[in-house]
């Protein structure tokens, strides 16, 4: 850090938020935590969002501060010329992300302390107490617990500042190998420069954003992987201008002097403009030509860049945007009730300032003779202007800063305990689920909505050639020994592939049948896996012989060629003209004539081939709501049973294609040759033609049969839905996926049954086809209420409440299904509320074709409306903007890059961790903080009030009740353990019960165990018992006389017997409170009362009297006053007083009015009967039937680049003959149609955002 | 963004370390007691508390019956001699009071002699600060920081003792007088010691260490409200003088409420005495030197005997005896709610 300091002007810090923070955050309120690299094991961390969804999150863009002048307007980098970049001041590659070193960590850490209001006011306190005329406490009462704050505070941000600078400095210090002087040398990261030229290597990661210069692909190709920037997996290519990917070796890089003159820095990821001068040329360049920092670098072997941007001007660091904080709900009420609690101390004030007023009036003045007002006062008025000052010092502890720190240190426990958990660690992937911000946890036990991404999240984004129908026979189903369908984990042994050397050990297949049908040489089969074999975009990759990897675009079309390859037809190789198949062991290689690539409108794929015999035959894969309307009449009978089979399969939920092929014969091809060779040159519409083409050739197909893949579920997602559904939390699901998909992936993880009464499909493209759609569901909704409802009920609702009431009353299970372009509609202002109404009345919602900002759209929708707690999860970059947007955000640490961890506040590997995050530690936490909140407050009031009412007697002077010693202590020492332990430790019912009684998570949902009534309750028992406090030993003290008859009603005895009969009782109601007795509690509970009376017997000792006789002045006091039966007798009847109304209401509200968990906690009977229903429900099954889903997440574009033969190495191209296509240019169409389809996360036609 | 390359690292090398421990503490499965009272326990919890505070009322209330106390205040029957101290300038001049009163039954054991002063406010926060404890331990003569407003007299010697404690002293001499017949009046023999505590007497008060008390004292002023200064408080007992009087130590131990009293003499058991006090005609000589009236006070003397737990008062007992009243009415009640519920939800509760 201090290396790049020195060398350049200091850099930028990033904007406040970007620094990675911090895993342990106890103060709430400053910014939002965000995981600490430390923590996560990430060194920087990219908060980056697309352009296009910026907007959800961050602004899209902010003036950055350049430093010593101005704004930057554009860049100027000169390769190989560090003088001539050096006059600019551009911010080296060193990036910062911590806030403190060792000098100013002091005064800035305390600085931002100070910013809290807690602290302030606490400062605030200190600063009154001292004021002589004023200070009724010592000032040590309130300096003790504020140092104490502070310093645990400052010493928790110096120990994530000190991560961050480990952090930075590992980053800062990398290697990369650097050109300079025209030698490669190491070069730690930080030393990097822009206008360096470096070298990158496979599989590393890409130092500054750079211009690509060459690499070792032909054609200056190179390829990147970007899922640490934007989330995507797909490998991307980017390309060095044509002049410069010449520039091969050292030497001549050495000699390159070009300038580059662009933009300035931004955080745009998909943009780049600007213009490379050399040789008096101008080169425009493009994003195309950009390799940005965070990218690794995969199949290529090397490649060279020029820095462009480094360090916090990558566009990495620029994107590294703020989060918004976060608070829980419980957070804003106990803000709200500090206020209140505020307020109600200035009225106590108030009161007892001018109860002094007229004390001092009436009696104050004649007892002038004894105790002369104090010189500054002058009257009545002023005295009583002064004791209100004193009283607020005195009273201040009704709101102890002890509440805050202790809040963050519960909450603390609970992130470890979710850290801690083994039942969330996936032993899989060998990660354990983690709570990256830790001030959220309570909010878990409180969420009502849950918004799920599908794709990685309910899915494991892996394909499986499950079933197949071949020439109308099905495939795939495993029958037991009886002839019945074989349950799952009942399976035989799957399919042995051995004798085919090339198999892919990990496919598994559990049919033999087929595997028999191939081996027996049936024509069908055969074919249809020869399809498989060559109807396909993927490219091979064959490391050692017989060791085959496949490149696949979509995880569909893998498993399908994979399928083939275990059955017999290996797809071994390609090039641009021909594909090499083994067919059953023997290498068969085809001409490839075409391919008719993918598109969404086309929604199929075809090949042209040429088999060895010269025979030419398309080959054709595709949906089979288009597909089986372009067979050959003949087939009709295969028809009909393929039908059936497509349909059985999509009742099961899995993702169906149909197969067919046609012969043509030579004279025919040649002339659809050439009339597609016309179409492709066309200068308009081209992609018309080029369909109108396609069409005429695949018609009259002859059917193969279907294939059948399963999305593959992750594991145990239907019965955490069911869970989740019972515990009343609703789950809509939103996915960029199509709308086929998304539902058979609800009905497979059971949020759709076919025992839904309907679900409503939206699909309309206008707004008024959208709200008709809308009103329809509604009505029916309301109509079948009517109908099962009665009339005076429904009456009454009507005319009570909004229409939403009625429509959450509706009888009957409803779900809904909405499209991207449709929700585009219902989120517009005019019909959100419409919208949301009636989707709040269904029990499952499913948006497909959704974009990421629409995701976060419908997440602030219900947070607008709903007021409930909304919780995101997902695993991809295109969830950040819902993770960000809604109350909890959840990152699947899965497959799909990092993106939506780092966005998250918790993270695990399994949708199935979701229900024991929700139902056993956010219900716990919820519990224990509600719980611990309740106290607080309680002991607080029993602890404070005592001195309001002692203020009527002592002439309102502003004399406390107590010792100033156990006022100091009470709250830190005496009472702040044991509720601590409970709101760390507490639990109301084992584990295992609320996961069987889902219906115990209802009482945070509906906030009932910490609101404003209870919280009323609590400062009711508080007062009330302030009020025993005060008048028991007052009653007792006024007349009696000790047992040696000498006075009792000393001030300090009154003083002990009230704090020591306090501390007890306060002790008894926290072992009352406490639920679930550990060691810890029996420890800090009895501990505390030990301490107590320990402290108070040293307190009065002599030998810290004779030391200190000032500051020790109730010597002998402990040993005088406990000794003396009253005075436990007066102890024992405040604490039977205080406690038995408390014991008495809990019992009868056990006995009249039990909540769930009373009733879980006490019946061993209903526990059994919920249980036998519990299983019953989840033994329900789907049967039934649906229309196919058809689902292929695929891009389109990758045919014309295989023929083009461009991602093909040389080698692998020398035999074939490079067909002189005019199209050199295939990466640009490849890009136009990607930002065609840029709309739509899936490469879906989709009309853009509107706003 | 080197999450990979770092994971991939971590893998291999924490594979096992990441697993989280399988401690009790950390998956949350501490032994522990499950704090679930039952019906029986909280019913049985409740009547006996209630038996308790019943029982326990009724002895407290037996024992202050047995209690017999005297209070006669003297405000009103001393209204010249308050008449007098009203004016602040007439400190010097002596003014006595008689008041007869007649003891229908004796009392019994030991007796003691209280003077209670009402509406004098003792806990004040200005006022209880207004000592100094380091002055009162002898060590310090000249420590008179805390003692605003009577740090220093006038010509500015530290007050000793100092504080508004100390000056405002009872100064009132109580003398009892047995009326035997009507001319032969006994003195009652009374004495002061063993009215403060132990550690009051023998540590929280130490004269400072000298041959002689006033030469101790000396370059220190009196209290502006005493006639004579601290080393003249008992010239004949000399473990009674100064700062370790009696009298001085009962009144700077400050009382908690404005309504108070203080123990001032304990019956001497000797001769007529030896019972406690003998029924009969009774008269207290009172030396009036504390103004009451300026501040709207009164001030009494009580005559009292004790029981095992002092000289308590109704109040504990009456206390104890109604929440034990209260308690076992609300057991019954909750008793008879459960019982019926119990019926409806049979599962509730075993």
């Amino acid at each position: 850090m201090a290396l790049c300091a020195k060398k350049r002007p200091p850099a930028p810090v990033p904007p406040r938020g970007a620094a990675p923070s911090e895993p342990l955050r106890p103060r709430t309120d400053r910014q939002t935590a965000r995981p600490s690299p430390a923590q996560t094991g990430i060194m920087t961390v990219p908060k980056e969002m697309p352009e296009k969804w910026a907007r959800a999150g961050a602004p899209p863009s902010w003036s950055r501060k350049k430093p010593s002048w101005g704004t930057e307007e554009e860049r100027r980098a000169r390769a190989n010329d560090r003088e001539y970049n050096e006059k600019f001041q551009y911010a080296s590659n060193c990036i910062k992300t911590s806030k403190y070193n060792i000098l100013t960590f002091l005064p800035v850490n305390l600085f931002e302390q100070f910013q809290e209001v807690a602290n302030t006011y606490f400062l605030f306190l200190l600063i009154l107490q001292l004021i002589p005329q004023i200070s009724s406490l010592s000032w040590f009462t309130t300096i003790v617990p504020l140092v104490l704050v502070l310093t645990i505070t400052a010493v928790k941000d110096a120990t994530d500042d000190y991560f961050r600078h480990k952090s930075d400095n590992q980053v800062n210090n990398r290697q990369s190998q650097v050109l300079i002087n025209g030698i490669l040398q190491q070069e730690q990261w930080m030393n990097v420069c822009v206008g360096d030229i470096i070298k990158l290597e496979n599989n590393q990661f890409v130092a500054a954003d750079l211009l690509l210069l060459s690499s070792s692909e032909p054609h200056g190709l190179c390829y990147i992987e970007t899922a640490e920037l934007d989330g995507e997996t797909n490998m991307k290519v980017r390309q060095a201008i044509p002049v410069t990917s010449e520039l091969g070796d050292i030497s001549k890089l050495a000699k390159f002097d070009g300038e580059v003159i662009c933009e300035p820095p931004n955080n745009k990821l998909d943009k780049f403009s600007g213009t490379l001068y050399w040789k008096e040329n101008k080169f425009p360049l493009s994003n195309q030509n950009m390799l940005l920092r965070g990218c690794v670098l995969r199949n290529t072997e090397w490649c060279f860049g020029l820095v462009i941007f480094a360090g916090p001007d990558t566009k990495l660091m620029q994107n590294s945007g703020r989060t918004k904080f976060k608070r829980t709900s419980i957070d804003r009420l106990m803000n709200t009730l500090v206020l209140w609690i505020f307020g109600f101390l200035v009225c106590m004030g108030v009161i007892l300032a001018i109860g002094n007023a007229i004390w001092e009036h009436e009696v104050g003045t004649r007892f002038q003779v004894y105790l002369p007002w104090d010189e500054a006062v002058d009257s009545a008025f002023f005295s009583g202007f002064l004791s209100f000052w004193s009283y607020i010092i005195i009273l201040n502890t009704v709101v102890p800063i002890s509440l805050y720190v202790s809040v963050e240190v519960i909450r603390l426990g609970h992130s470890y305990f979710i850290n801690w958990d083994k039942k969330m660690f996936c032993m899989k992937k060998r990660t354990p689920a983690e709570a990256r911000t830790t001030t959220l946890n309570e909010e878990l036990g409180q969420v009502e909505y849950i918004f799920s991404d599908k794709t990685g999240t309910l899915t494991q984004n892996i394909m499986v050639f499950n079933k197949c129908s071949i020439n109308g026979r099905s495939y795939g189903d495993v029958f037991d020994v009886l002839g019945h369908k074989a349950e799952l984990g009942e399976r035989p042994e799957p399919v042995d592939f051995s004798f085919n050397p090339l198999a892919d050990k990990k496919f598994l297949f559990w049919d033999p049948t087929l595997l028999e049908a191939v081996k027996m040489g049936d024509p069908h089969t055969h074919e249809f896996f020869r399809l498989l074999s060559l109807c396909h975009t993927v490219m091979s990759e064959e490391k050692s012989e017989g060791e085959l990897y496949y490149k696949a675009q979509s995880p569909d079309e893998g498993a399908l060629v994979t399928a083939a390859r275990n059955f017999g037809f290996v797809f071994r190789s390609r090039t641009p003209t021909t594909i090499t198949v083994h067919e059953m062991g023997t290498a068969i290689t085809y001409q490839l004539l075409a391919i008719l690539d993918f598109n969404n409108i086309r929604k199929r794929m075809s090949v042209i081939v040429r088999n060895p015999e010269g025979k030419i035959r398309l080959y054709c894969k595709g949906a089979d709501t288009i597909l089986l309307d372009r067979l050959h009449h003949s087939t009709q009978e295969l028809l009909n049973t393929t039908t059936d089979h497509l349909n059985e399969y999509a009742g099961e939920g899995l993702r169906t294609l149909v197969l067919a092929y046609k012969d043509l014969d030579e004279e025919y091809y040649e002339e659809w040759a050439g009339r597609r060779l016309q179409a492709s040159l066309a200068q308009d519409s081209r992609d018309d033609r080029l369909a109108s083409v396609y069409e005429e050739v695949e018609s009259d197909m002859m059917l193969l049969g279907a294939t059948a893949i399963e999305d593959k579920l992750q594991q145990g997602v239907p019965e955490t839905i069911a869970l989740l559904t019972l515990a009343n939390i609703k789950i809509w699901v939103l996915t960029g996926d199509k709308q086929e998909t998304a539902v058979n992936i609800g009905y497979s993880c059971k949020m759709l049954t076919d025992d839904m009464t309907e679900v409503f499909i939206v699909t309309g493209h206008t707004v008024l086809e959208v709200r008709e759609e809308l009103r329809k569901a509604r009505e029916k909704m309301m109509d079948s209420s009517r109908a099962v409802g009665n009339g005076f009920t429904y009456q009454e609702k009507v005319s009570s409440s909004r229409l939403t009431s009625v429509l959450e009353a509706v009888a009957g299970e409803y779900a809904l299904v909405i499209n991207g372009h449709s929700l585009a509609h219902a989120l517009e202002a005019d019909m959100e509320l419409e919208f949301l109404e009636t989707a709040c009345a269904c029990k499952a919602v499913i948006c497909c074709r959704v974009t990421p900002l629409q995701k976060a759209q419908v997440v602030e929708l219900v947070k607008k409306y709903k007021k409930a707690v909304t919780l995101a999860i997902g695993d991809g970059a295109n969830d950040v903007s819902m993770i960000k947007t809604a109350h909890i955000g959840v990152g699947i640490s899965g497959q799909e890059g990092i993106q939506a961890v780092l966005a998250s506040d918790y993270s695990f590997s399994q949708f199935k961790f979701l229900q024991r995050l929700l139902l056993v530690h956010g219900r716990w936490s919820y519990l224990r903080m509600c719980k611990f909140l309740c106290y607080f407050f309680y002991k607080n009031f029993a602890f404070t009030m005592v001195h309001f009412w002692f203020g009527f007697f002592c002439g309102f002077s502003a004399q406390t009740v107590y010792d100033q010693y156990f006022i100091t202590l009470y709250n830190i020492v005496y009472t702040s353990l044991p509720v601590l332990a409970m709101g760390v430790f507490d639990q109301d019912v084992p584990e295992q019960r609320s996961m069987e009684y889902p219906k115990l998570y209802e009482p945070g949902q509906l906030n009932l165990l910490f609101n404003k009534r209870e919280f009323f309750i609590c400062i009711a028992q508080g007062i009330y018992t302030s009020v025993l406090m005060f008048f028991i030993p007052y009653g007792v003290f006024a007349e009696a006389t000790r047992d040696d008859g000498t006075q009792l009603a000393d001030y300090q005895s009154f003083a002990v017997t009230v704090a020591t009969s306090l501390v007890i009782v306060v002790s008894v109601q926290i072992g009352l409170d406490t639920g679930y007795w550990t060691a810890i509690n029996h420890f800090f509970i009895w501990g505390s009362l030990a301490v107590y009376f320990a402290i108070l017997f040293a307190m009065h000792s002599n030998g810290l009297f004779d030391m200190f006789p000032n500051q020790f002045q109730f010597v002998g006091n402990a040993q005088n006053t406990l000794a003396q039966p009253t005075v436990w007798l007066t102890i024992v009847l405040t604490t039977v007083v205080c406690i038995m109304p408390v014991v008495a209401f809990r019992f009868l509200r056990l006995n009249l009015k039990p909540d769930l968990s009373d009733t879980v906690r006490y019946t061993q009977l209903v526990r059994k009967k919920q249980k036998a229903q519990h299983r019953c429900m989840r033994r329900v099954g789907r049967t039934g039937s649906r229309r196919s889903g058809y689902a292929f997440s695929h891009q389109e574009g990758f045919g014309e680049l295989i023929m083009s033969g461009k991602n093909m190495r040389l080698s692998s191209l020398a035999l074939s003959s490079f067909t002189t296509r005019s199209s050199s240019s295939w990466i640009e169409s490849l890009r136009r149609k990607k930002s065609d389809s840029a709309s739509s996360p899936s490469g879906g036609a989709e009309k853009p955002l509107k706003g | 963004m080197w999450v990979t390359c770092r994971t991939r690292m971590k893998r291999k090398s924490q594979d096992e370390s990441r697993l989280p421990d399988n401690t009790a503490v950390k998956q949350q499965q501490l032994p522990a007691f499950r704090l679930q009272l039952s019906a029986n326990e909280i019913l049985s919890g409740f009547f006996a508390t209630g038996v308790f505070c019943l029982g326990m009322g009724i002895i407290l209330l037996l024992s202050a019956k047995s209690i017999s106390e005297v209070e006669i205040n003297y405000t009103e029957k001393c209204a010249s001699c308050a008449k007098l101290r009203e004016d602040a300038t007439h400190f010097d001049k002596e003014c006595n009071c008689s008041i007869s009163f007649y003891l229908p039954q004796k009392m019994e054991g030991n007796v003691y002699l209280y003077y209670k002063l009402y509406g004098f406010y003792q806990n004040l926060y200005r006022y209880i600060l207004s000592r100094s404890n380091i002055q009162l331990v002898g060590t310090d003569l000249k420590d008179v920081r805390n003692c605003a407003p009577f740090k220093t007299s006038e010509n500015g010697l530290p007050i000793a003792p100092c504080g508004a404690i100390a000056n405002s002293i009872f100064n009132d001499t109580i003398v009892l007088l047995y009326n035997f017949n009507s001319s032969t009046h006994i003195k009652v023999p009374m004495v002061s010691s063993e009215t403060a505590w132990w550690t009051d007497k023998y540590v929280k008060f130490q004269n400072p260490t000298y041959q002689n008390l006033s030469s101790a004292f000396a370059g220190t002023a009196k209290p502006p409200n005493w006639p004579k200064p601290v080393y003249e408080l008992d010239e004949e007992d000399p473990g009674n003088n100064g700062f370790i009087n009696d009298d001085f130590i009962v009144w700077m131990r400050t009382a908690a409420f404005p309504t108070f009293k203080k123990l001032y003499r304990r019956l001497h058991r000797i001769g007529n005495f030896t019972e406690g006090l003998p029924a009969g005609s009774y008269s207290f000589i009172i030396n009036y030197n504390f103004p009451v009236s300026r501040f709207q006070g009164q001030k009494a003397v009580v005559l009292s005997t004790l029981t095992w737990s002092g000289g308590s008062s109704l109040f504990l007992g009456l206390a104890y005896l109604v929440t034990g009243a209260v308690t076992l009415l609300a057991s019954f009640s909750m008793m008879a709610i459960h019982l019926k519920l119990k019926e409806r939800k049979t599962f509730f509760l075993q």
